[in-house]
């Protein structure tokens, strides 16, 4: 059945959508900004409406304004000594009341807001493969240099900085890259597997590895194979890939929760 | 030597610390004390510039506390180190934070590395646990774990909020007869306590806090007014009964 290039295209692209995000995984579950995955995928929202209305790149487009309102995230919430969740989640539903209103002013364009959520994965072509390709080398490049730094800085970041460790522009480098993944990944996979590739391979790979190195790995291999069952499944029941692939997360999650209770 | 020099610092225009103008001398063992809230924590959080938005001027060893503090480490025991008890790491991983200000990016820890993480371990009395996980440790051996981490940077300064706090007289006891050691060897320590009984056993040097300072003295010079001032009529709650 997977003579079809367009079903292996799919099938590579489920693949290393997944692989891509589990490696951060890890590392945002433990620093707990998995909220982060979410607020900026619907802020890109906002970024791919303005590059649909003013013709503009959609990827560099979008990389440029989900960052610039991370950033601005950051500056309003010290500055103004506002606690940063909040800001975050005004920003969130900013975004996607802009987004909404960007694309309805762009009359001729009719834009499928369920393949925003949910991506479709079967339109994925070769360049997006690339890119994802390319995204995955990055990603394990950036833990295989950075690990001690991203360990002691999931530990405690203001501590770590106390002990010498580069450990703010790390985390900056961590967010940076998390809004490149996201951007890449969003108009793939959609928003709801996007967060749910960050959060559910390492939740499971926490309750099976001891150490954080374990875990990535671990946390890869959760989302690979949930992503190969969950296409097949999609396939064979004629589902929506995207939302069957966090389903068979969510399964292999409740499975873990009960087969690794005594270790909680 | 560490000098503080002319420290104002306040919070939406509530005053925490106001015109602190003292100087801690070499190879002292030096006691912070005072009431709730006196902004004794925040007295070191300016100091390890974890706080920079004071009014005046911090030096350590004659250069800005910012400047110094590029170049060296301070061996610092946090109070109540935030940490998730289900984060993946073992004792030997935190006293490891100590050395890895000493490491490239991309260096991993030596086997040299981990043989002195275990050698500071065994000095704080903790040999065995060095594979155990963070969140199964007992105050007590938390704080131990904390004070190898400290002794890894290789400072000559320990700064320590509130060592004492969840663990169990004996093992306050035991804790500060260790602080005692370190301090025999050539270590600054300064730590922040409640526990006047145990400072006047070890300390050499009592800084007396109430937002502004009320005392800065050889422990034996310290007199019932001082610490009358600095508590007021609440001293009974500081003298801990365990």
């Amino acid at each position: 059945m997977l003579s079809y290039a367009f079903l292996v295209h799919a099938l590579l692209g489920a693949l290393l959508t997944g692989t891509a995000l589990a490696v951060l995984s890890p590392f945002v579950t433990l620093k707990k900004i998995a909220y982060m995955g979410e607020a900026l995928s619907h802020i890109a929202f906002a970024g791919i409406a303005l590059a649909l209305l003013l013709g503009l790149n959609l990827s560099l487009t979008t990389l440029l304004f989900v960052v610039g309102v991370a950033a601005l995230i950051g500056f309003v919430s010290r500055f103004f000594r506002t606690e940063e969740s909040n800001v975050i989640t005004i920003f969130l539903s900013v975004a996607m009341a802009l987004g909404i209103i960007l694309i309805a002013l762009k009359k001729d364009y009719s834009f499928d807001l369920a393949s925003y959520l949910f991506g479709n994965i079967l339109l994925v072509n070769r360049s997006d493969l690339w890119q994802l390709g390319a995204l995955v080398l990055a990603n394990l490049l950036f833990v295989l240099v950075f690990f001690k730094e991203l360990f002691y800085l999931t530990y405690n970041l203001a501590v770590s900085e106390v002990f010498g460790i580069k450990a703010k522009p790390v985390y900056y480098g961590l967010l940076l890259l998390l809004a490149v993944n996201i951007v890449v990944a969003v108009k793939i996979a959609g928003i709801i597997l996007v967060t749910a590739q960050l959060i559910l391979p390492a939740s499971i790979a926490f309750r099976i590895a001891k150490r954080l190195k374990s875990a990535v790995a671990v946390s890869i291999v959760i989302a690979a194979l949930a992503s190969v069952l969950g296409f097949l499944c999609s396939w064979q029941f004629n589902l929506p890939t995207g939302a069957v692939i966090v389903m068979v997360e969510f399964v292999l999650f409740l499975l873990t929760l009960l087969l690794c209770r005594k270790r909680n | 030597m560490i000098e503080f020099k002319n420290i104002d610092y306040s919070i939406n225009g509530k005053s925490i610390l106001q015109d602190i103008n003292l100087t801690i001398a070499p190879h002292e063992f030096v006691a912070v004390i005072g009431p709730n809230g006196a902004g004794k924590s925040t007295l070191i959080r300016i100091l390890l510039n974890l706080i920079e938005d004071y009014e005046g001027e911090v030096l350590i060893e004659g250069r800005k506390n910012t400047g110094w503090l590029k170049s060296n480490r301070i061996g610092y025991l946090p109070q109540n180190e935030s940490f998730d008890r289900q984060f993946p790491a073992t004792v030997t991983d935190v006293a490891l934070m100590g050395l890895a200000s000493s490491k490239k990016a991309w260096q991993r820890f030596s086997r040299q590395d981990k043989q002195r993480a275990r050698e500071a371990l065994e000095q704080t009395g903790i040999p065995h646990l060095g594979s155990e996980r963070i969140g199964n440790l007992s105050g007590g051996e938390w704080q131990r774990t904390l004070l190898a981490r400290a002794l890894l940077t290789g400072s000559h300064y320990l700064i320590l909020d509130e060592p004492e706090a969840g663990i169990d007289k004996p093992g306050v006891v035991s804790f500060f007869d260790l602080l005692a050691d370190l301090h025999k060897k050539g270590k600054t320590i300064i730590t922040i306590s409640h526990d006047l009984n145990m400072l006047n056993k070890y300390c050499t040097f009592l800084v007396c806090l109430n937002r502004t300072l009320h005392c800065h003295t050889q422990t034996e010079l310290l007199t019932a007014e001082h610490i009358h001032s600095t508590f007021g009529d609440g001293l009974k709650l500081i003298e801990k009964d365990y």
